[in-house]
Parts: structure tokens; C-alpha cells; sequence
């Protein structure tokens, strides 16, 4: 993920990719020689012989000395080091620790459910439920915080992409529309004027907010970036319910916990069928995945909320979490040799040889696509869907400002309305089809039988 | 012929043309899951949530097309 924030920031802030690599570094090494420190603690004051105790004792003071000099004297490098920038550094010192909460939380995501069931009650901790999914949206939220500057500065710079750019014109033609209706009731109004450069929005509470303070710097802040506070605002609310359902599990479940169980068990069913054996270890992702993508959804639905996924910025993130998720399980699993040999698509005899040169191009592209379509899939989807019901409530509000109501107030608010249970179906199916192929993606990289590989990787390839 | 009139003719026909695959394509699979929930009625539930899934791997091959006019539409000044 360094390395994805890294690509960000590399074309406009070299040193800022930079600092973060180090910062990164940096505290990745910090915790690889507390873990040693902390290992190598325990087992000298376990350790039954005195003479191993003394020898433990002693490797434990040689670890820390290297510690000290390593880590601490690489902090004082970077301090030296007069170009660093602050923000990303301390970006990069974060990473770990998120990472570290993450392995936290992986444990609690979906074995918290039927461990529950399983085991005995008290032995769920409460704290580890609340820790995962912070973990999750804590580096969603880093992940989105870094690349905002990257994408705000690209209309200054060379864009790198056409359609970051006109995505950012367009979410600053349409604010811009927003600025312009004023204060109050005209909101729905002022954005069907304001629509005309950019693609229109629904006002939110941000809106609404920043209407009455505009002087306010937090509060404007909030209104710029109003998809990561919504991501934030998403994060704390499937945290939050799930933590309320989970908190004092019963054999007998109550409401919120049956509803909880009741999806992961589901999911578990769905992704078990494809994953088998291995599912433990990836399911705590896959279910993370799904919950926050279908409350980030759903919450669009809410008047006065605003779905964080129908930005190509969110969608992005979690495309390349993901894409990066099964990159680096590929390359766990398989070897580094074994990955490139299913990239090669797995060549067993002459043909499979002399096709080399054209399958690894042809599946590192089809690699490629995954999170393009995983993002653009979930965008389309979801931004699709709030442009429609923009329209019909934009509809609405003209209709009523023209006087029209007997127009407005039956068929557009029906319309509206059957367009909002629309809106409540692709968001769950959408996040269920995030999650599935994240499965998928994910069952292919294990090892799995070899000889119908080449013509499945084709097919796989060939429907993007 | 300018750069904005080919853009305002070509996107929403470009749009059109994806959804007609699309269609057709959550056409078979339709047809598909219709024919088998009717031979085996008992794993109709399977059945139908294996068809929302495809329905959305096949609309999302209009979205692509959607979004690309979302992107470029702004160009049309």
C-alpha cells in the first residue's frame, strides 16, 4: 500500500513519495525489533536453565542495542535529511501501525461470529471487534487522505489521467454550481442550474453546513473532501453496529447479532464453495470488504448522506487494496517462481513454451483489469444510480417551484421513490459482486487443479 | 465536423450499442436460470442469487460504456 501511495505522489512530489517510503521503512523496522525484543523477553523469563536464560538475556540486550541504533539512528538521520516533507513521513510511520491493527482485526472480522457460537462467550473480546474495523477504514481513509493532495494538485500539474481530471472538474464544476444557490431551500434548484459544467450532486448535510459557516476552515475542509468524511462516517457506523450487536454474543442471538450472523454466515456459505480449505484466511478481508462497501452504499440512500463510493477515488482504493491483496497472496503462496509461472499460464509442454512470450503479456493484462473493472464496476453502479434519482428529484423540485403540483407530487415522487428501492437493490448486489470477486481473484491465485488452467485464465481474461 | 458534435453523437450511440450486449447477454443468463429453477425447483434459491450475481457482471459492461461518457461529456462545450 506504501508502494500504491507511492505511485500516487510520485509524479508531482518526488520527495514526498520519498519521505514516505522512509517513514514507512522506518517504522516497519521499529516493529520488526520490538516483536524480537519482546520474543526474546518472554522466553528468557520462562526459559527453565539459567544458562539459557543467561545466553537469551544476552542476545535480548544485543537486539536492543541494534534497535537502538538502527531505528533511532535512522530517525535522526531523517531528521537531517532537510528536504523531507512532514506529512507523508509521519503517512509512512503510520502505515505499519494500521498494518498491525489490520492483522489485529483480521482475527475478529469473521471468526468473531462463529467462534462466538462455538466457543464459550466470554472469550470474545469486545475491544478486538472494535479494532478491526477501524483498522480497515483507518487505511481506507489514509490511503484516500494521501491520494487527495496527489489528485488536487493535478489540475495545477500535468494530469496524469484524463479521468482524474475531469473527475475533479467536475466534482469542483458542480461545487461551484453548489456555492452559487445560496442559503436554505434552494438548494435542489441552484445545483439543477449549476449542473451544466459538471455532473450534478445531491446537497448533504456538508452542504447544508457549509452554507451557514462559510468562513469556517473545518467546516470547508469537510466540504471539499466530502467523500472521505463520508467514508469516515460509513467506517464508524458499521463499526459501530457491528461492535453494539457483537458486544455480549449469547447462544440465543438478538436482533443486531442475528442479523450480523446471518450475513457472514451467508458469505461464508458463498466464498467457502469457491475457497474451501483456505477460507480462514482470507475471509476476514472478503467480509470486510463487503460490509464497508454496503454501508458505504447504503448510506447514500439516506436523505442528506452522500454514498463515498460513487467517486472513482473510493472505488480506486479498494480496488487496489484488493488488487494488491491478491498480488501479494499470488506471491505468498505460489513462490515467486510459481507466480511467474502462472502469469506464464502454466506451460506444460512445447506449446505451452512457445506461447510464452505471448500469455505473459496477455495475463499481466488481464491482471491489470481486475481493479480497473472492480472500481469502475462498483462507480458506474453506484454513481449511476444517485445521477438517476438527482434527476427525478431535480424534476421534482421543478415541477414544484413551477407551481405544477398535482405533476410534482404523485408520479415524481413515485418515481423517485421506486428509483430509491432501486438504488437500496444495486447497492447490496454491487457490494456483494465487489466481495465475490475479490473471492474469485483470490481462489485463482491459489493452487487449484492445473489442467483446464490455461483455458479458464483465457476465458477469465477474454470477459473483461 | 467538430470535436464536440462527434462527441455528442457518439457518446449516447456508444452507450446504446453496449447496452444492446448487455441485454442480451443478461437475456441468456435469464433464460438460462428460468429453465433450470424450473426443471429443480429445490435450488431455486441458489439459483436466483447466482442470477443477481451475473445480472451484475453484465451490467457492468455498460457501465464501463456510462462511465466513459460521464468522463467526456464535459468536453461537450
Amino acid at each position: 500500500m506504501a508502494l500504491a501511495l507511492s505511485a500516487f505522489l510520485l509524479p508531482a512530489h518526488p520527495l514526498a513519495a520519498a519521505s514516505l517510503a522512509a517513514g514507512q521503512i522506518l517504522s516497519a523496522l521499529n516493529f520488526f525489533f520490538l516483536e524480537k525484543l519482546v520474543k526474546l523477553f518472554t522466553q528468557a523469563a520462562i526459559s527453565e536453565s539459567p544458562a539459557e536464560a543467561s545466553l537469551l538475556r544476552l542476545r535480548l540486550l544485543l537486539v536492543a542495542g541494534a534497535k537502538v541504533a538502527v531505528v533511532y539512528g535512522g530517525a535522526f538521520a531523517l531528521t537531517r535529511w532537510q528536504s523531507l516533507e512532514l506529512w507523508p513521513l509521519i503517512g509512512g510511520l503510520t502505515l505499519p501501525l494500521a498494518a498491525l491493527f489490520l492483522k489485529a482485526i483480521m482475527l475478529a472480522v469473521s471468526s468473531g461470529p462463529e467462534n462466538l457460537l462455538r466457543r464459550a462467550p466470554s472469550t470474545a473480546g469486545s475491544s478486538r471487534n472494535l479494532a478491526k474495523p477501524a483498522a480497515f477504514f483507518l487505511l481506507a481513509g489514509a490511503l484516500l487522505f494521501a491520494a487527495a493532495p496527489a489528485r488536487a494538485q493535478e489540475p495545477q500539474a500535468a494530469p496524469a489521467h484524463a479521468a482524474d481530471s475531469a473527475t475533479a472538474g467536475a466534482v469542483q464544476a458542480a461545487e461551484g454550481g453548489e456555492a452559487h444557490a445560496g442559503a436554505g431551500e434552494a438548494h435542489t434548484e441552484g445545483e439543477a442550474h449549476g449542473g451544466g459544467g459538471g455532473v450534478e450532486h445531491l446537497p448533504n448535510w456538508l452542504t447544508i453546513l457549509n452554507d451557514f459557516f462559510p468562513k469556517n476552515s473545518v467546516i470547508h475542509w469537510m466540504h471539499e473532501n466530502e467523500y472521505l468524511v463520508f467514508a469516515w462516517l460509513a467506517g464508524v457506523v458499521f463499526l459501530g453496529i457491528t461492535w453494539f450487536g457483537m458486544r455480549k454474543p449469547t447462544m440465543v442471538p438478538g436482533q443486531i447479532q442475528n442479523a450480523i450472523e446471518w450475513m457472514v454466515e451467508s458469505m461464508e456459505d458463498v466464498c467457502g464453495g469457491m475457497l474451501g480449505k483456505h477460507l480462514p484466511k482470507y475471509f476476514p478481508y472478503i467480509i470486510a470488504v463487503f460490509f464497508y462497501v454496503l454501508t458505504m452504499n447504503l448510506i447514500g440512500i439516506i436523505p442528506g448522506f452522500k454514498s463515498s463510493t460513487s467517486t472513482l477515488d473510493v472505488t480506486l482504493a479498494l480496488a487496489l487494496i484488493t488488487f494488491l491483496y491478491v498480488q501479494f497472496t499470488g506471491l505468498r503462496n505460489l513462490g515467486l517462481l510459481g507466480y511467474i509461472d502462472h502469469l506464464a499460464g502454466s506451460p506444460r509442454d512445447v506449446v505451452g513454451f512457445i506461447m510464452l512470450p505471448v500469455m505473459i503479456p496477455v495475463h499481466i493484462l488481464g491482471e491489470l483489469a481486475k481493479p480497473v473493472s472492480l472500481s469502475c464496476r462498483l462507480f458506474g453502479n453506484i454513481f449511476g444510480e444517485d445521477t438517476l434519482i438527482v434527476v427525478f428529484v431535480g424534476a421534482t423540485a421543478l415541477c414544484l417551484k413551477a407551481g405544477l403540483i398535482m405533476l410534482a407530487v404523485p408520479p415524481m415522487l413515485g418515481i423517485s421513490a421506486l428509483f430509491m428501492l432501486l438504488q437500496a437493490l444495486t447497492s447490496i448486489v454491487q457490494a456483494l459482486i465487489f466481495a465475490l470477486l475479490a473471492t474469485v481473484y483470490l481462489y485463482m491465485m491459489l493452487p487449484h487443479e492445473e489442467h483446464a488452467h490455461g483455458n479458464e485464465e483465457h476465458a477469465q481474461g477474454s470477459s473483461h | 465536423m467538430n470535436f464536440a458534435a462527434t462527441l455528442g453523437l457518439g457518446l449516447p450511440i456508444g452507450i446504446g450499442l453496449a447496452a444492446i450486449g448487455s441485454g442480451i447477454g443478461i437475456g441468456f443468463l435469464g433464460q438460462g436460470a428460468m429453465g433450470a429453477m424450473g426443471r429443480q425447483p429445490d435450488v431455486l434459491p441458489k439459483l436466483q442469487v447466482a442470477m443477481i450475481i451475473g445480472f451484475g457482471f453484465a451490467e457492468a459492461l455498460t457501465i464501463y460504456a456510462f462511465v466513459t461518457m460521464f468522463f467526456l461529456q464535459g468536453k461537450i462545450q
